[in-house]
């Protein structure tokens, strides 16, 4: 990588890579959550938790308001705001790309 | 079978059955006003600046509510086809459905920044532009432009068939909104007059408004589906006596595959005869019942959702038009609390209505309308409420269609007609290619739609799945990786595709057996080792993109140097 890297571009690779990490913990957690307590079980054990079945609640409504939260600790505090540059004016064709 | 529940139906009052008045046509009158109105404004909006970014792109000034409520997956099928997979198979649909926790976050957060940046500093208007003056290659510009005609034309197909349904189906005494995909009711003069009104409503406001009327339309329809999926659900939770009661009474007018993985199957609507053609069953399975998710499906939709939304043309054109960075931030949030007040509300509601109506044969895409009837007949004007909830999936049709028209017009005139016919082409002959594309798009639409497509939403998957799994590799080494060389990206695009494709194939021609696992359906993919195509199709893009470009010259430094430096040009902050 060159120094010169626009900053927009650093920060930029930095966030979406954190939001590969969210996007694995969350597959790798809900998945396993709802595969070990919710596949295959016989109906008598069912188990309700506010009415959701325990395995739904622990595994795919609790992991999504707690996503909601990170969301919004994503968006209001770690993403970095920059200046997108301006608009290159329509009749510029700086490629020469004949366009 | 049929007869004896019918009659169930009949005795036990819970399911209405009658028709739902003038409500559902005031309401959906009403609707078709307020997006002509919406184009109006729109309209007015777009005469500053130029023509192709004013109508195309909305002169880059989305603000967070119209990005974060319009620029995710959101169509028909949110209110038809996933109501009924969840009235069908049972809570396991949240888990189907569960990727949706992280898509603010991918959405907007993976490709969102770099894109939008990416896109002035080449001054592209539509993605494939951005791929062309990314990588200095017309034929990639040409190609990307070519798959994204290919899939949004399948999409837009379906689309049309859909809204015309609907129309249809809220005239007075046509009995029941059926949004299911009933080969064998006949097609009539309704049906006609439907996909006439539809059709011009669409075309019409697209046409004044362009880009800025397909967005605020879709804003529009999905504060007034927040707001219709709020009174249904606590209406639903009251009629029920709670969401404890519900699971109980469901699981009760069930079995326990409604409140456990992999799903509930009931044979008795079981899968003989599908879409008015018989399945074969193979030998084995008779007695087996279908497994809707099992652990490799499960896996796969959590992949699908969130790489799909990242990946979609459309929704990487509306990133493109944000205003700045404030605007991406803030839709991650608005977004996450969006999805949370609309997804799990809809499970909710569709579990208690699996209480309250305990079968419905063949027509469990009315859930949502036959919920919204029951739990609002009570109430002063609840026709008229029931008849917004109803407008619903209708606007949500008709938003879903108008974006496509612009990204489909778009990639005509500026992509194949400014790019290749005619580069010198006047801002009036631009104005003159628009309208005119985009009327014939609605044309083919309609012409195809005259004998309708079937397996509505089962194209939608296709065409979703198949498009992410063409464009999101390419997009993230357009914007990341600055060794990524024409030849890579092509490999990357063309080898995603051909996955897909070549694994539905093997599906609906019924080359390889019948797998029961999944969703019912004739246009069925095959599922290799049980995965779902978008996941193969992803590999090998992934694979061929990154062995191709490192086997490739690498791309010259000048051009890297403008996309990936810093700018020479002064900031202005």
């Amino acid at each position: 990588m060159s120094d010169n890297t626009d900053s927009v571009v650093r920060t930029a690779r930095r966030e979406a890579l954190l939001v590969v990490g969210i996007w694995l913990a969350a597959i790798v957690y809900a998945i396993s959550t709802c595969y070990r307590l919710g596949y295959s079980r016989p109906a008598a054990e069912l188990k309700l938790v506010f009415g959701f079945p325990d395995w739904i609640f622990w595994g795919v409504v609790m992991p999504w308001v707690l996503g909601a939260a990170i969301s919004w600790l994503f968006g209001a505090v770690f993403v970095r705001d920059a200046h997108l540059g301006e608009e290159l004016s329509e009749e510029t064709d700086e490629l020469g790309l004949g366009g | 079978m049929f007869g004896i529940s019918i009659n169930l139906l009949a005795a036990n009052e819970t399911a209405p059955v009658g028709d739902i008045g003038y409500g559902a046509l005031i309401a959906l009158v009403l609707f078709i006003f307020a997006s002509l109105w919406i184009g109006a404004l729109a309209n007015r909006a777009t005469q500053k600046g130029s023509f192709m970014t004013g109508f195309f792109l909305g002169n880059r000034g989305l603000g967070a509510w119209a990005l974060a409520l319009t620029a995710t997956v959101q169509s028909g099928g949110t209110f038809m086809g996933f109501p009924s997979l969840v009235y069908t198979h049972g809570w396991i649909v949240a888990l189907w459905i569960g990727g949706y926790m992280v898509v603010p976050i991918t959405g907007f957060g993976i490709l969102g920044k770099r894109l939008a940046q990416l896109s002035r500093r080449t001054g592209a208007i539509t993605v494939p532009d951005l791929f062309r003056s990314r990588f200095g290659s017309p034929t990639l510009g040409l190609v990307a432009s070519l798959f994204i005609l290919l899939y949004l034309s399948f999409m837009m197909f379906a689309q049309f068939k859909a809204g015309a349904i609907v129309m249809k189906l809220a005239w007075p005494g046509s009995g029941f909104l059926a949004l299911a995909e009933d080969a064998s009711s006949p097609l009539d003069t309704k049906y006609y007059i439907g996909l006439a009104v539809f059709s011009v409503t669409v075309m019409a406001y697209t046409l004044m408004g362009g880009f800025l009327a397909a967005v605020w339309t879709d804003m529009f329809q999905s504060v007034l589906m927040f707001f219709g999926v709020m009174v249904l659900l606590f209406a639903s939770l009251y009629q029920v006596g709670g969401l404890e009661n519900a699971t109980q009474k469901a699981l009760t007018n069930t079995g326990p595959g409604y409140v456990f993985g992999p799903g509930y199957d009931d044979p008795a609507m079981g899968p003989k005869i599908v879409e008015g053609k018989p399945i074969p069953r193979m030998a084995y399975d008779v007695d087996r019942p279908r497994d809707f998710l099992p652990l490799s499906l499960a896996i796969s939709f959590f992949c699908v959702w969130v790489w799909g939304g990242v990946g979609s043309p459309a929704g990487l054109v509306r990133v493109m038009a944000s205003k700045n960075t404030q605007v991406i931030r803030r839709s991650i949030y608005l977004l996450s609390v969006y999805n949370l007040g609309i997804y799990l509300p809809l499970i909710v509601i569709c579990i208690c209505g699996r209480a309250l109506i305990p079968e419905l044969p063949g027509k469990t895409d009315e859930i949502i309308p036959r919920m919204a009837l029951l739990t609002t007949k009570d109430w002063p004007g609840g026709s008229l409420i029931a008849g917004f909830i109803l407008a619903a999936p209708f606007g949500a049709v008709m938003s879903t269609v108008s974006s496509y028209l612009v990204v489909l017009s778009s990639g005509l005139v500026r992509d194949i007609y400014q790019r290749f016919l005619r580069p010198q082409a006047t801002p009036t002959e631009l104005r003159r290619a628009a309208y005119a594309s985009m009327i014939f798009v609605g044309l083919v639409a309609i012409a195809v739609n005259i004998s309708p497509v079937s397996y509505l939403q089962a194209l939608i998957v296709f065409s979703s799945t198949g498009s992410a799994a063409t464009f999101l590799f390419p997009a993230l080494m357009a914007c990341y990786w600055r060794r990524a060389t024409v030849p890579g990206v092509l490999a990357s695009m063309i080898s995603g595709a051909l996955t897909v494709l070549s694994l539905y194939l093997l599906g609906i021609f019924e080359i390889t057996p019948e797998q029961r696992i999944g969703q019912l359906t004739g246009f069925r993919p095959y599922y290799l080792l049980n995965f779902d195509p978008f996941l193969w199709g992803m590999l090998t893009s992934i694979t061929s993109g990154l062995v191709v470009s490192l086997l490739t010259k690498p791309p010259a430094e000048s051009l890297i140097a403008k996309m990936f430096d810093a700018s020479a040009e002064p900031t202005t902050n």
